[in-house]
């Protein structure tokens, strides 16, 4: 895959981000987000990866305008919320509609007509496998069949920018490799793709660019041939020595585990 | 609007499909066909029984339908976590209010026009004197129930389903007795006492000056000028609790 990412063509640009929660009856401020600098380029495949409670889930929301940030900038080159598809992590979807019926209403909700719905959902339905269950309720379907039909709805739309938070998050093995081709696809088109993951192998295989976070900072951010650079052993050894779970290990040139670069 | 067509028919199918309705709906029915016994076992009342517990019947079930659907409608969506996909598509927060409370309005029209018609029909059928008027009450049961459901999506913006429930049951029954205070405030009460009574009068909705549930059993003449201003009044305190409803849905995060 291609890693090239002018500034020019980024289509989403986080500069320092914060966003801090009030939690409790004493509404105690905790902060989620320390300043987020992310830069996604177009036709990008980005991975976001970081350990639980990393704050990756929330830089997303951010992004869609589910939380406002409490501080910086976020800047979206997109045609607003009607060009972007959106995969929430655990998805859940409505147990009474049959899967041609939510991915008709999601179609609905971007204005599409009635021969277009039908057109959309049952191609969508083909792409990730369901068409046999596509009239079978949702409350039917096993985890892996939602998060399939999760990612036909993020699709749906046809978008430019597709945020998927843990895509491969319950998938047996043939869901992965579906989904996986589904994002290859998309990149193909020239898509952008931004996802988090913890399944680190994919996001080798699939991401021209990745951003590693930590305690709600971006930790480091490059290419994944940048990474590999620094740890040949692979990128779950990098992971590793980028959040600091091994102690005292550096990425072997002098430089400490969480280097801090932003993205360029 | 695209938008609010949407959620609309979705919640329209999430409601009628959901088994509760179902058992409710059957059990209402049940208890107006009761009508029939209660009646048969009055003297020359058996029309009159008939139609005022069919009536009280579709109001009561109508009412429960209401404030406990309809305060799972917007808190299942946050709490399941639905409005995600809703929210990360181009669909604001006063139109998936506004959805919400249409596509329940719908189910309602059927469920509470199915039953009002059934009580015509049995009416009708037993010869209890089926009047026009049994639909007339039954159209004006709706517009109730209807505002108790704006009421019910408000507080289920604000609070959980089941306080909601509870508060939008309290509002109707304090509906029913808000026109009692008004008049009680006037007998040897104080200015501040009558002017506080005029606030709860005007915030708590009048139910009772749009029942006709008496004039449906002929037991009073009714003042249809009055009931179209009351109805009137509803429509727009429906608006004014859609409108908050969509306030509070605007400031919040997920």
């Amino acid at each position: 895959m291609s890693s090239t990412s002018p500034e020019a063509q980024h289509l989403v640009r986080l500069s320092g981000v914060t966003k801090t929660v009030h939690v409790g009856l004493r509404r105690r401020p905790v902060t989620i987000l320390h300043g987020v600098d992310l830069a996604v380029g177009h036709g990008d495949v980005f991975g976001l990866i970081g350990p639980n409670g990393a704050g990756k889930t929330t830089t997303v929301k951010v992004l869609l305008g589910l939380m406002a940030p409490s501080g910086g900038t976020v800047a979206l080159r997109v045609d607003g919320l009607g060009a972007v598809g959106y995969l929430p992590e655990n998805p859940y979807f409505y147990d009474y509609l049959s899967g041609r019926e939510f991915l008709s209403f999601c179609a609905r909700l971007f204005g599409l007509g009635a021969g277009e719905r039908k057109a959309r959902a049952d191609s969508l339905l083909r792409d990730v496998g369901l068409e046999a269950a596509a009239d079978v309720h949702l409350r039917k379907y096993s985890k892996g069949m939602l998060q399939r039909i999760g990612i036909a709805q993020a699709l749906i739309n046809d978008p430019q920018l597709v945020l998927l938070d843990e895509p491969m998050t319950g998938l047996d093995p043939i869901g992965r490799i579906e989904v996986k081709r589904i994002i290859q696809r998309l990149h193909d088109q020239g898509r952008t793709v931004l996802f988090n993951s913890h399944i680190l192998t994919d996001v080798e295989e699939l991401c021209t660019r990745i951003a590693v976070m930590k305690g709600g900072r971006i930790v480091w951010s490059g290419t994944v041939a940048e990474a590999l650079a620094d740890s040949p052993e692979g990128l779950e050894v990098f992971f590793m020595r980028a959040v600091g779970a091994e102690p005292g290990a550096g990425f072997g040139d002098g430089r400490p585990a969480v280097v801090g670069e932003m993205p360029s | 609007m695209n938008q609010v067509v949407a959620i609309a028919l979705n919640t329209f199918r999430e409601t009628i499909r959901d088994r509760v309705l179902t058992v409710i709906v059957l059990f209402a029915l049940v208890m107006i066909v009761a009508g029939l016994w209660l009646g048969s076992i009055s003297l020359e009342q058996q029309g009159r029984m008939m139609k005022d517990f069919g009536l009280v019947a579709v109001t009561g079930f109508g009412v429960i339908v209401a404030a406990f659907i309809a305060a799972t409608l917007v808190r299942k969506e946050v709490e399941k976590r639905t409005v995600f996909v809703l929210f990360s598509k181009p669909v604001s927060r006063a139109a998936f209010v506004g959805g919400k409370f249409l596509g329940l309005a719908a189910t309602l029209a059927a469920v509470i026009g199915g039953m009002g018609l059934f009580l015509f029909v049995l009416t009708l059928l037993v010869g209890g004197g089926a009047s026009g008027m049994v639909l007339v009450a039954t159209a004006l049961i709706y517009l109730q129930v209807l505002t108790v459901v704006a009421v019910v999506v408000f507080f289920s913006t604000v609070t959980s389903a089941i306080l909601a429930s509870m508060l939008g049951l309290g509002v109707f029954v304090a509906g029913q007795l808000s026109h009692n205070v008004l008049s009680l405030s006037r007998v040897g009460a104080g200015a501040l006492t009558e002017a506080v009574s005029w606030v709860v009068f005007v915030v708590i909705p009048n139910f009772n000056a749009v029942d006709v549930k008496a004039a449906a059993v002929g037991e009073m003449t009714v003042d249809w000028g009055s009931v179209a201003l009351w109805a009137g009044y509803l429509v727009a305190y429906m608006g004014v609790a859609l409108a908050a409803a969509s306030f509070v849905m605007r400031r919040k995060e997920f």
